[in-house]
């Protein structure tokens, strides 16, 4: 499979400030991949330098074999950007945004208003078309700026937080809209968010971003992996687990480490061999166990342990 | 000249937003009417009460060249050629220069402020294509408002001293080299100061006022010596306009080539 992104040591500084420090990665043909990290990670200079608004200080970038910072204007035609702010003009109507910006890229006018009205109501936004954008909610404002994105069939997506002043529904439909896109037509998406439910449900690896360095990137499972040995289990126990039950699982064979929870406590083993073991050292000392569930470690976990720098 | 189809996209995009916008064209349509409608008006009106005045040491002071043809005319009708012939003319190249510089002045500040800029940053257009969409943007609604003011302007004039004169008197071939020539060559001035400004500045308003250091000197050049422009014969006039758009196209071509969405967001 080709990698439609790649990026060697790339690097932006604006004056003092490191903005992005040496980013490798890559990114696969129909591949979603989130942007993960708090205000100031360094995700809206990566879209900018991957989409050729930006020129890296050091290191290189490919989009679609397409050198950002030299081949701009040729690599801005083939992508779409959903900012976070959405960019509408407040003057116009939602169509208008939509059919002007189709100009600007060079699309014929009834073409592009066919297209825009057929976006607007696949996103539900069709009854609104001719509404000027200035009292649109942020959902609604949202769903037009993700159409306007969307107007030329882009192969490269890059959204940022596409869900984000959406209500629950809009929020799934927008999120189902992304898979379908990567899914059926072999769109690659580059995905920043906060929300990591909606990166853990749409992206197949994550880039964890942190100040301007790339912390972490693979899938949740391989980044869980590299974190922690073995498997979390969590114990219901009736009541969170006091002193004397931790001193049970610490002593119990497999267990590599234990804490409380509001429902018992929740013990990491080695395997999952080891959960029997754990259950009969607490019913033979009379704790009652309900149940003993393994889990996998979820995007949160990882994000926080990255984010509090336990590698 | 045949413009690329992303700078035509870009101004259509900018012309439609400034016609629905009453912020800006309120000044667009107020300002123009007050100075080549209303003032004309007024002063024409109290000048045609006033014909039987004598002016002639007036016109003494004033270049022969121009002395001359209205010691020429009947008493009558010299107060009146002069008063909305020449001397209303610092108010023609106002229109141009504040259209331009409140137009060019939202270019990429007013951008950042509605938080579009970004939108327009990550499309397929060449920097420096944007550039000059932006002060074409800002040009062309300028000299069109120069002219259709003036229009109203010659109406005005022409209207108020038929029953003294009989006889259409604006424009002058002086009048149509500084509406033609030297009207634009101030809008492109105005602009290219402008438009650079609005690169640098956050808001709109806060263009206005970094480049209200340039251009009320301007303004005021503008308004000092436009009366004399009118003062002068027709080749020194398309001369100092030349020098006008020599000094415009330095500012807008370099800015040109200064320009580029990194250092746009870099500022």
């Amino acid at each position: 499979m080709a990698a439609v992104i790649e990026t060697e040591d790339l690097s932006r500084s604006f004056g003092r400030q490191v903005a992005l420090d040496g980013l490798s990665l890559d990114v696969q043909e129909g591949e979603i991949v989130a942007l993960l990290g708090p205000n100031g990670a360094g995700k809206t200079t990566t879209v900018r330098l991957l989409n050729g608004v930006l020129r890296p200080d050091r290191g290189r970038a490919r989009v679609l074999g397409l050198d950002p910072g030299a081949d701009g204007t040729e690599l801005r035609r083939r992508t779409g950007v959903l900012t976070d702010a959405a960019g509408l003009d407040d003057r116009l109507t939602a169509r208008e945004n939509l059919v002007l910006v189709a100009g600007i890229r060079g699309l014929d006018r009834a073409d592009a208003r066919r297209r825009a009205d057929d976006l607007l109501e696949h996103l539900g936004m069709g009854p609104l078309a001719g509404r000027s954008v200035a009292g649109f909610s942020t959902g609604q404002r949202k769903r037009v700026a993700l159409a306007m994105a969307l107007l030329h069939d882009p192969e490269v997506l890059f959204l940022d937080e596409p869900t984000s002043g959406l209500d629950p529904v809009a929020s799934r439909d927008v999120i189902e809209l992304i898979a379908g896109l990567a899914r059926e037509q072999r769109r690659t998406i580059v995905l920043c968010t906060h929300f990591l439910g909606d990166a853990g449900r749409l992206c197949h690896r994550m880039a964890m971003l942190d100040r301007g360095r790339l912390r972490a990137f693979g899938t949740t499972a391989d980044l869980a992996a590299g974190l922690w040995q073995g498997l979390v289990v969590d114990l219901d126990l009736g009541g969170p687990a006091g002193a004397a039950v931790l001193q049970i699982l610490e002593a119990a064979p497999g267990v590599l480490e234990c804490d409380t929870t509001p429902a018992g406590a929740q013990v990491r083993v080695g395997d999952r061999d080891a959960v029997p073991a754990v259950v009969a050292a607490l019913v033979a000392r009379d704790v009652p166990v309900y149940a003993a569930v393994p889990r996998a470690a979820t995007l949160e976990d990882v994000y926080f342990a990255v984010q509090e720098g336990r590698r | 000249m045949i413009l690329p189809g992303p700078v035509v996209a870009v101004i259509r995009k900018d012309l439609t937003a400034i016609r629905r916008s009453p912020a800006v064209v309120a000044p667009m349509i107020a300002v123009p009417v007050l100075l080549l409608v209303l003032m004309p008006l007024g002063i024409g009106l109290a000048a045609r009460a006033q014909h039987s005045v004598d002016i002639s040491r007036v016109l003494a002071r004033l270049p022969g060249s121009v002395a001359e043809p209205i010691l020429r005319l009947p008493v009558s009708e010299q107060l009146l050629v002069l008063v909305c012939g020449y001397l209303l003319a610092p108010l023609f190249l106002i229109v141009p220069l504040m259209v331009a510089a409140v137009l060019a002045a939202d270019a990429f500040a007013g951008e950042k402020e509605r938080r579009t800029l970004e939108t327009l940053l990550h499309l397929p257009i060449p920097d420096r294509q944007l550039f000059y969409a932006k002060v074409l943007g800002a040009f062309l609604p300028a000299v069109l408002v120069s002219w259709i003011g003036f229009v109203a302007f010659a109406v005005v004039v022409n209207t108020v001293a038929w029953p003294v004169l009989h006889r259409v008197f604006v424009p002058t071939r002086l009048w149509a080299v500084v509406i033609l020539w030297v009207a634009p060559a101030v809008a492109a001035l105005g602009m290219g100061v402008m438009v650079r400004v609005s690169a640098r500045a956050k808001t709109a308003q806060e263009a206005n006022q970094l480049g209200g250091a340039v251009i009320l000197p301007l303004l005021f050049i503008a308004v000092g010596q436009s009366t004399g422009l009118l003062l002068v014969t027709v080749p020194v006039a398309i001369g100092i306009g030349a020098a006008v758009w020599v000094l415009a196209g330095w500012l807008i071509v370099r800015g040109a080539h200064r320009f580029t969405r990194d250092r746009l967001l870099s500022n």
